[in-house]
Parts: structure tokens; C-alpha cells; sequence
């Protein structure tokens, strides 16, 4: 019997692992959507929202580290995979092309490691640019807190980030075109038909998260941020 | 040479039993003592591989192709008999031994085929147990269907790949011996020569396929498990690496070999389209359940085969068979279609072909309930013809299939060299003058799971078997041997290719040497046989060096071999006055023209001894008579 | 009959040492009903007229069973058409002047012996170490006292179908043995003969593949496109259940 460590990085451990992170992933970002769209809800909607959060307290940090640790995991396994390909191959085709059919290789799963590597990068600067970033106050019901509302608003006013994070954020869409399914085959579903069912889910899912993410720089850029219809600022 | 045949007296029902009794053993620690080389990793080299090293002998494995998985025993189709009677429609050992005896008309051993029979049941077994995955009922019981030449259902199936997935089962026993360090695998290993040191087999020479080096090995015992000789034909439905060396090479050692001539045709292959055909496909002779066989009456008829009306078609197996129709065994199939085709009946672009038509099964049942059927092997005519048998009749032809004469062994599966074993195709033992469908598989089987493991046994504990080394001077000669004739073969740098030669080879054997013969024919054919291999000799083409991979120094050195053994088979065939099974001579028939026995002269095994080639082949007849002590002898009738 | 002229560029290695390279070579007269390892067959006749060494690949059967044939055509293991093994297909698939490129199966688990010829000898090692049911000769019991549902029987074997060739590892972008291997872990954990040794099985032979220097799975889905008898990536997801179970 192998140890844990030993099965967890076993080409089947490192893939189930894979897909359990990218699974979680998936789940936060529904929930980081959810958070996102409360920009355009009441006026202190979304400070209010982030002012829930950092009431967690050291329970937010917990979260935010184990967050952290399967974001890594999963990006770590992904850029490990990429580099055994290369080593699995040293001397590459002279023609290479899909057979079709059941064959899931598309622009999504072809470039996997591309769109992983681009996320990778961005949540670094995300991170710097909202979490870390200068933001001022507000007080909602006598409490202080951060007013990451504003702070989003005057992002998205330039171009190059509203339009980079929109950019970003197609590459999310095409990272899930195929994760989402491919998680869950990493996992063990083994059914044709639930397959099937599974790779058209996790098509549509790819695409509605990548325009519920991509709509809010592009709105507030193109709607001039507090001006735009559906936001309301004090 | 002294031939005995060495079977247990008694009654035929307790004489394997008996002989068990009987047999020498080995004590466990003394197995681990001895090595037993197994050539050939097919049905009969895998099992009994696998079989020998779970009893503690060290084993080593040698295979030409890349995997023992590959072995040719994987193109079986069919299925597998067995006596189990599941269907209870009144199965027993005895019947499938009289079928499969009667099958063979009466030319091979009853004890032998009786033991077959016997052991057919553990095969299922075992090859349960390995995780085959049968054909089930719905009620999770294993499934029968029936096959040819029987009245009961017998066969085990696993769809159309029941020789994949033996073999697999076989393959698989081995490799858990290769993983419990019992069992060394050489894969693209060429057997060259068989080592005699004292009248005994003690080692092989092979040469190794992927850098040409040729190598000795020493053994207490050699088990040849190498197919058959069909591609002697060129045309066969074997597989393209199957070949003679390993047994010819055994018989130029003093092996005898037996009944070289007796070779079956298939008669539902699909036929030649052109001279670069490499191998001809055989589709299930199922087929002839539903298709009817015809050709067009008259000559020149060059009409498509749609528009010939029904007075115009020859059905000419339900004219001359009205009782069996399209159902007549194998051979008879096989020879008529050649009796029409020599009549210029024959059709599509090369004459060698006969219709195999599904248009009133179609109308009568419907296009589904024969896709249904026959699905699988329609799409495969198709693929390969490019024609579309539900719209338009097949063109079928017989092929070379399958060969049972091979090297002579007694009850113990030992050649007349102790301490060489030769099991499945390679030998002659259980099939006589014709095998019967789903036979193959069940013998390959029975010899190495459940024969050779324990007449090896019997043999080594008799014998004192001290190391010689392979440093002995039997080795040096037989490795010298077989390189310079692969230097030899390289030498020549003449005109022709390996191919050419083996290519007009095989068409003096399939006109010949084949479906049916003649003493005229027979006696041209060893004529042209000999020219051609003088001309061989002088004027091959090998392109390559020895010491790299080199397919066509392979095949030289494997056309070189069938040279020798077609004139032996021509012998043998000219040597039989009498028609028996797949051995049809002209000149003796039935008055309907059907293969006439000959029991008063010629109820034996004919057993060739080599004594050298010199211009012509040298060799001595030897004969083992066949005494039928529990079966009567009939003539077979299918009117 | 129609007979195509056809051009081929197709991988040259003389030894496994070699470095190798691509030669062309046009052939005339191919008539559209020969096979496409025929084609090859005329070719290397002509070549040996002309003193050049003859191509060396792989094959035995030509009937699609043994497994032996696996090259890449035209980017594609065994070419364009599907459940179809290399030795299966024909002449008439394509047109006259067409240009084919023919490759060796390229993974570094599968070395190139010569031309087109592999060692595939990895995948025997991964059969090695679990692909069977320890049973051993004469300790079988009677074969119908297990009965064994239908569709399982069928479903194992769907899976037992795999004919070993390899085409999987060529087509996988990242050369992994995930198919071949799935294939026996799913059909012998399936059937209540495999059933004891199922958790030992499907470690090793999980184990195993990594050691062979086969890339990982990242369901592609590449190798059942080319997979000459379509066996279904549901085994890649069956051996991960097999082997989820067996570890935790």
C-alpha cells in the first residue's frame, strides 16, 4: 500500500487532486461572482458584503490561507503536468492533428496550461489591486469599514484594466470549457450518458461565469462607473 | 527412426487418467532445478509457459513479435468447444471426441483426441477463472452457440474475438510468472535452431531481431509451440510473421515431421484484388447459414450480378447437396467453388470468386434481422471491397486457413527427439485430415495448460539431464549455422525479391498443392519447387545488413524453410493414393466426386524423415498405423 | 480500377541511436483497393530494386487484431478513419498527388527501434505487474458456479477488447498509457474473478505507468478517438474510482 503522500502523487492522485481543487475553485468563484454583482445592488450592497467578510475575523484569514493552499495546489500539479508532457515527448510530431469524434482536445483543452499560467499571473496582481489595495472608508451601520466599491469603480475606469480583466476573464471561461468536465472525470465519473450531460453543463457554466465576470469592468468602463444606470453611488 | 506412439492400454475413458497414475514426478525442489525453454507465446507456448513455472520449472519465453500478446492465436474468431452440455441437448466427452474424430476423417489418434475432449471442460474453467469474458445469458450462465460439423451446442464465444481473449488470458498467467521472476520473456527472438547434444534437445539458437546477434540458450527440455505452415501458400489467412523456421529447422534435426499435406482451406475468405495482396481475411463461415452460394450459368456473363435473372444463376451446392445445401462441411464447400471457377464459371475481375448472395434472406427476414446477425462482418466486407454486400451479392474464395499436419509427437506431445515437445498447430496430433470449427483453440489449450506441464515432468524425472554448457561444441555448430546462412542469404544481392520468390511459390502450391490434387500436378509441382529453389539461391535480392532490424532477411531466411517444406508436402501428398478430409487427389472419388478413404492402405500417419537437400530433398517415409479400437469408420455423405 | 500517384515523406531511423530524419519518396500505380500497409509493401519492393534499404514498420495480422501496426499518418495514429487499425485501412481514403506523412508512435516510453518500428515493451510491464487474475492452472473452479450479470460481462468486455498497440500513447498530447492501462484495471475489477486482487492491481499497474515514463491524463479524450476498437475513456475514470477506493 502506498503511503497518502505517495498516492496523492500518483498520475491518479495528482489528477483526482486536480480536479478536487479545481472543483473548489469553481464553487469560490460562483461565490466571488455573487460577491461581484453586488455592485449593482443598494448603494452600501457591496461595501456592506466585504464588511460581513472581514467580521469573520481570523476565520476569513483561515479561509483566505486555505484558499491560497488549493489555488496553489492546483496550479502547482497543472505546471507539473505540462513539464512531464515534455519529457513524455522529447521529440515532438511533424504533423499532429485531432481525430475528432469523442476527442475532447478544442482550443479549451489544448491550452489549459496557457490560461492556468495567465490566471496564475492575474490573481497575483487581483490580489494587489483589490485586497491589498488602497481603498478608503465607510461607515455602514456604525461600523467601519473598507470601501472596496469605489475602489473597483475607479479600476475599471481605465482601460487597459478593464479590458485586460475582461481579456483575463474569456481565458477563465475557456480554462473551464473543459475543467469543469474534466474535473469531475478526474474524480471518477465514469457514466457515458452523465459525461455527456456533464461536458455541456460545464460548457454553459464556462460561458456564463466568464460574461458574469466580464460584464462588470465592461459596464463600468463603458458606463462611466458611478454615472452607469444600474450602479448606485452616495 | 523407431515411432511409438506411446499410448496407455486400457479402456479409451481411463487411459489419460491411467497415465497420470502412471507419470514420473518431480519433487519441488528439484524443479527449481531445471529450465524449460517454451518457443512460441500463443495459446499452447503461453499456457503452458505460465503452467510450468506456477509448478517451479524456470522458464524462458521466446517470441518473434514485439509482445507474447501478439501471438496469431488472437485472429481465432469463432469460439471454443467444450463438453460441458449446459445446453443439455445430450453433450458428453464421448460425442465431442467422435465428432471431432470423425471430423478429422479418421487420420489422427483416438486416445489423443479422446484426451482433447476430456480436458475441453477445464479450459473453460480456467480460462473463467483468468476473467475471459465469455458470451453470458441473461441469467449470468455462460452462453453456446453452435458451429459446424456438430449437432449440439458447444461453443464458448466471446463475440468474434475468442481467440483475443484466450490468448489475453493466457498472455496474462504468463506475465504474472514473468512478474513473480519465474518466467524470462525474450520478444522479437527468432528461433533458428534446435541444439542436440546426446540424442537429446538441450537448446536453442535465436537470433535476436532488433540488433541481429544470435544467441545460444541451454534448457532441459525445448517446448515448440510455433503455429502453423499455412504461408507456405504466401496467400493465407495467417498472420504475416507466422512461418515454419522453428518447427522446419527441428525437422532438419531429426524431428519427423507428419502429414505435411494436410492443409484446410476456408471457403468464405474474401478474394484476391490484386498482386500486392499481403493476406487474405477470412469472415466466419456463419455466413453460409443465411447466404447462398451461385455462379452464373454460362461463361461470358458479364452482366452486374443484380441483373442475372434467377434461371441464368447456378446455386450449384444446393443442386448437387440438396440434403446440406450451403451448409456442407469446409472442404467440400472449398473444392466446389474451385470446381467452378477451373470451369471459367468464376466471377469478378480475376475469375477467382464465387457469389455469396443475401438477397433472399433479405427479402425473407429483412435488412435488420441480417444486420443484426451478421453486422460486424458485412461492415468489414465493405471496408475492404468497397462494396455493399446488402445491396449487391459478396464475392468470396477459399483461402488457406489452418494446418494439421506438423511435427510427429507420441501421447506425451515429445517429438521423436526426447526432450523436444512441440504443442498446438505445431504438431499433428489431434485434428487428422480436417479440424472441425472452434477446435484449434480448445487443443492449443489443452497441450499447454493441461498435457506438456505434466509429460515434461515425466521426462525430465527420467532422464539425467547434466548441465553441458553452451559452450559445447553443438552450440557453436548450430550458432555458425544459422549465421551463415544469413550471410549467405545476404550475399547473393541477386534480382529478384524475397517477395517475388515467395510470391510464385505459393501460387505452384495453391494450384497445385491445394484444394484439390493430382498425381500429374503433383509431380510438376515438385519439379517447378525445385527449380525455383535453385533460382532462389542464385538470384534472391535481401536488402539490408544482419545486425540491424532487417523484416526481409527474416522473411528470406522463413521463404528458404517453405522451399524445403512444399516439396515435402507435394511428397506427401503424392505418396497418399487415396482422398481423405482437406487431402482431395483426383484420382480418387466417389462416383459423386467425393473424397474417397482409403482405410485398407492408408490408415496411418505419415511421418517424413530429413535426410538432406540436394537438389532435391532428400527424405524417408515412416508410418504409424492408426488402430481404431472404439469408433467405427464410415465414408462421410452430405447429399 | 484507379490508380493514384501518391507522395510519401516518411520518418527514416536506422537504429535506435540514430538521429533520424525524413525522406521522401513517390509512388505510382496505387491502386485504390490495396491496404495501406500494401501500399507500403510496393513501395518497399521498389526500393529494394533500387538498393535502398526497404522501410521497416510494425505488423502481423493485417486484420486489425493483433495489434502489431501503429504508425502516425498524417498527424493521426492508424490515420483519419476511426476503429480502424492502420493494417484496415485503404488506398481508396485517399486522392491522386495526395502527400502522406508517416511517423513512428513518438513517446519517450516507446523507443524507435527503426523507422517506424517502437519498443511498446512498457506496456507488457504494466500488464506485469497486476493485469491478471491470480488463478493458477488446475485451480480453476466449475466456470457457472459465479454467474456473472450480462451487461457487467459485456461492459468487462468492452474493456478487454484493447488490442495493446499503443495508438493511445501516440495520440495523447501528453503521451500517457492512461487508456491501455484503464482498460485492463476496468475490465478485471469488473468481474468478480478480478474482484480479490482489485486494489493491489490498480496501484501497481498505476505505478507502474508513471515509472514507464508515461505523461499523465488530462482527459483529452484523444486516445479513444483513435482507439482502433473505441474503447471508452469511462475507463480511465473507472481505474481512478478503483484506485480512489484502494488508498483511502
Amino acid at each position: 500500500m502506498p503511503t497518502l503522500l505517495q498516492a496523492a502523487t500518483s498520475q491518479v492522485g495528482r489528477k483526482v487532486l486536480t480536479g478536487a481543487t479545481g472543483i473548489f475553485l469553481v464553487l469560490f468563484i460562483i461565490f466571488h461572482l455573487g460577491g461581484n454583482l453586488a455592485i449593482f445592488g443598494e448603494a452600501d450592497a457591496m461595501n456592506r458584503y466585504s464588511l460581513i467578510l472581514h467580521n469573520f475575523g481570523p476565520l476569513l484569514w483561515i479561509a483566505r490561507i486555505g484558499l491560497l493552499v488549493v489555488f496553489v495546489i492546483h496550479a502547482w500539479i497543472g505546471i507539473s503536468i505540462w513539464f512531464r508532457k515534455r519529457t513524455a515527448r522529447p521529440q515532438k510530431y511533424e504533423v499532429y492533428s485531432s481525430k475528432g469524434g469523442p476527442s475532447k482536445q478544442s482550443l479549451s483543452s489544448r491550452s489549459m496550461a496557457f490560461t492556468g499560467v495567465v490566471l496564475l499571473i492575474f490573481v497575483v496582481f487581483h490580489i494587489n489591486t483589490f485586497a491589498l489595495g488602497d481603498t478608503g472608508t465607510v461607515m455602514i451601520d456604525g461600523q467601519e469599514a473598507t470601501d472596496i466599491k469605489s475602489l473597483v469603480i475607479e479600476t475599471f475606469q481605465n482601460p487597459f484594466y478593464a479590458f485586460g480583466y475582461a481579456f483575463v476573464m474569456l481565458l477563465l471561461g475557456a480554462h473551464l470549457g473543459h475543467g469543469v468536465w474534466s474535473a469531475f472525470i478526474s474524480l471518477g465519473l465514469s457514466g457515458k450518458k452523465a459525461s455527456a450531460i456533464l461536458y455541456t453543463i460545464g460548457g454553459i457554466a464556462a460561458v456564463v461565469l466568464a460574461i458574469g465576470f466580464l460584464f462588470i469592468p465592461i459596464y463600468i468602463f463603458f458606463g462611466g462607473g458611478c454615472e452607469a444606470a444600474l450602479i448606485s453611488c452616495e | 527412426m523407431k515411432l511409438d506412439s506411446k499410448v496407455p492400454s486400457g479402456p479409451l475413458e481411463e487411459k489419460w487418467n491411467r497415465h497420470l497414475k502412471d507419470i514420473k514426478l518431480v519433487s519441488p525442489n528439484n524443479k527449481r532445478k531445471h529450465k524449460v525453454i517454451v518457443v512460441g507465446t500463443g495459446l499452447a507456448g503461453a499456457s503452458a509457459a505460465a503452467s510450468l513455472s506456477e509448478l517451479g520449472y524456470n522458464v524462458q519465453t521466446f517470441c518473434i513479435q514485439d509482445s507474447a500478446r501478439r501471438a496469431h492465436s488472437i485472429s481465432a474468431q469463432g469460439g471454443i468447444n467444450a463438453a460441458k452440455n449446459y445446453q443439455n441437448d445430450g453433450d458428453s466427452v464421448w460425442r465431442l471426441f467422435y465428432d471431432t474424430i470423425k471430423g478429422g476423417d479418421y487420420r489422427s489418434r483416438e486416445a489423443n483426441v479422446y484426451r482433447l475432449a476430456e480436458n475441453s471442460n477445464n479450459i473453460i474453467d480456467q480460462a473463467v477463472a483468468q476473467g475471459v469474458p465469455f458470451g453470458r445469458e441473461y441469467g449470468g450462465l455462460l452462453d453456446n452457440r453452435s458451429f459446424g460439423g456438430a449437432q449440439v451446442s458447444r461453443t464458448f464465444y466471446s463475440r468474434g474475438q475468442t481467440g483475443q481473449q484466450l490468448l489475453l488470458g493466457a498472455y496474462q498467467a504468463m506475465m504474472k510468472e514473468v512478474h513473480n521472476g519465474k518466467i524470462e520473456s525474450f520478444t522479437r527472438h527468432e528461433m533458428l535452431d534446435l541444439v542436440v547434444v546426446d540424442g537429446k534437445a538441450r537448446g536453442i539458437i535465436t537470433r535476436d531481431l532488433v540488433n541481429g546477434t544470435i544467441n545460444k540458450w541451454e534448457a532441459d527440455a525445448v517446448v515448440l509451440c510455433t503455429g502453423g505452415y499455412g504461408n507456405v501458400f504466401y496467400l493465407s489467412t495467417n498472420a504475416k510473421n507466422s512461418n515454419v523456421t522453428a518447427a522446419w529447422r527441428c525437422h532438419r534435426r531429426g524431428a519427423a515431421f507428419a502429414n505435411p499435406c494436410f492443409v484446410q482451406i476456408h471457403p468464405t475468405c474474401i478474394p484476391v484484388s490484386g498482386d500486392y495482396q499481403s493476406k487474405l481475411t477470412l469472415m466466419s463461415e456463419s455466413l453460409r447459414n443465411d447466404g447462398r452460394v451461385w455462379v452464373p450459368r454460362s461463361k461470358d456473363d458479364s452482366r452486374h450480378p443484380n441483373e442475372i435473372p434467377e434461371e441464368d444463376r447456378f446455386y450449384y451446392l444446393e443442386e448437387k447437396y440438396p440434403s446440406f445445401g450451403n451448409l456442407v462441411p469446409r472442404d467440400v464447400a472449398s473444392r466446389n467453388a474451385k470446381l467452378v471457377t477451373d470451369d471459367g464459371l468464376g466471377v469478378g475481375d480475376s475469375g477467382l470468386a464465387v457469389y455469396l448472395d443475401f438477397r433472399d434472406a433479405i427479402k425473407r427476414d429483412g435488412e435488420d434481422a441480417i444486420r443484426a446477425k451478421y453486422g460486424n462482418l458485412f461492415d468489414m466486407y465493405q471496408n475492404i471491397t468497397d462494396e455493399n454486400p446488402y445491396k449487391q451479392p459478396m464475392r468470396i474464395f477459399p483461402a488457406v486457413h489452418y494446418t494439421m499436419g506438423g511435427l510427429w509427437v507420441d501421447y506425451n506431445l515429445m517429438s521423436n527427439i526426447p526432450g523436444l515437445f512441440v504443442a498446438g498447430e505445431a504438431n499433428f496430433s489431434d485434428h487428422g485430415a480436417n479440424r472441425l470449427g472452434a477446435s484449434a483453440l480448445m487443443q492449443g489449450l489443452s497441450d499447454g495448460y493441461f498435457i506438456i506441464p505434466y509429460t515434461i515432468g515425466d521426462y525430465i524425472a527420467g532422464e539425467d539431464l547434466k548441465v553441458v554448457g553452451t559452450g559445447h561444441e553443438a552450440f557453436s555448430e548450430a550458432a555458425d549455422k544459422s549465421q551463415k546462412q544469413l550471410d549467405k542469404l545476404l550475399a547473393v544481392k541477386g534480382d529478384k525479391t524475397v517477395i517475388e520468390f515467395h510470391r510464385e511459390l505459393g501460387k505452384i502450391m495453391w494450384d497445385k498443392v491445394g484444394i484439390s490434387r493430382s498425381k500429374e500436378g503433383l509431380e510438376s509441382a515438385i519439379k517447378e519447387i525445385r527449380a525455383l529453389r535453385e533460382e532462389f539461391w542464385q538470384n534472391v535480392r535481401v536488402p539490408g545488413e544482419a545486425n540491424y532490424y532487417n523484416k526481409y532477411l527474416e522473411f528470406a531466411a522463413r521463404v528458404a524453410d517453405y522451399f524445403e517444406l512444399a516439396e515435402l508436402m507435394a511428397l506427401d501428398a503424392l505418396d497418399r493414393d487415396e482422398s481423405c478430409g482437406c487431402h482431395l487427389r483426383d484420382e480418387f472419388q466417389t462416383e459423386e466426386g467425393e473424397a474417397l478413404r482409403n482405410d485398407e492402405k492408408y490408415s496411418f500417419v505419415s511421418a517424413w524423415e530429413f535426410l538432406g537437400v540436394n537438389g532435391k530433398l532428400e527424405t524417408k517415409l515412416h508410418k504409424e498405423d492408426l488402430n481404431f479400437e472404439f469408433v467405427e469408420l464410415k465414408q462421410r455423405s452430405y447429399k | 480500377m484507379s490508380e493514384m500517384t501518391i507522395n510519401l515523406k516518411i520518418w527514416r531511423q536506422k537504429s535506435i541511436d540514430d538521429q533520424g530524419g525524413f525522406q521522401t519518396y513517390q509512388l505510382s500505380e496505387v491502386s485504390e483497393h490495396m491496404s495501406f500497409l500494401e501500399m507500403l509493401d510496393v513501395l518497399n519492393e521498389k526500393l529494394i530494386k533500387e538498393d535502398i534499404d526497404p522501410v521497416e514498420f510494425d505488423y502481423d495480422c493485417r486484420e486489425g487484431i493483433c495489434g502489431s501496426c501503429n504508425m502516425v499518418v498524417n498527424g493521426s495514429a492508424h490515420g483519419p478513419k476511426r476503429l480502424t487499425a492502420v493494417c484496415q485501412l485503404h488506398m481508396r481514403t485517399y486522392n491522386d498527388g495526395d502527400t502522406i506523412v508517416i511517423e513512428p508512435p513518438r513517446a519517450a516510453a516507446f523507443p524507435v527501434i527503426r523507422d517506424l518500428v517502437v519498443d511498446r515493451s512498457a506496456l507488457d510491464r504494466i500488464i506485469e505487474v497486476g493485469g491478471y487474475v491470480s488463478v493458477k492452472t488446475g485451480a480453476a473452479p466449475e466456470a457457472n458456479l459465479i454467474p456473472v450479470e450480462q451487461e457487467v460481462s459485456n461492459t468487462a468486455f468492452d474493456y478487454a477488447t484493447c488490442i495493446g498497440c499503443g495508438a493511445c500513447v501516440a495520440a495523447c498530447p501528453n503521451s500517457s498509457a492512461a487508456l491501455f492501462t484503464g482498460a485492463k484495471v476496468a475490465h478485471l475489477n469488473s468481474l468478480p474473478q478480478g474482484y480479490p486482487e482489485r486494489k493491489r492491481r490498480t496501484i501497481a499497474m498505476v505505478d507502474q505507468m508513471a515509472k514507464e515514463g508515461f505523461g499523465d491524463c488530462s482527459n483529452y479524450g484523444e486516445c479513444e478517438a483513435v482507439c482502433p476498437v473505441g474503447i471508452s475513456i469511462s475507463s480511465i475514470a473507472e481505474m481512478r474510482k478503483s484506485y480512489l477506493k484502494a488508498v483511502l
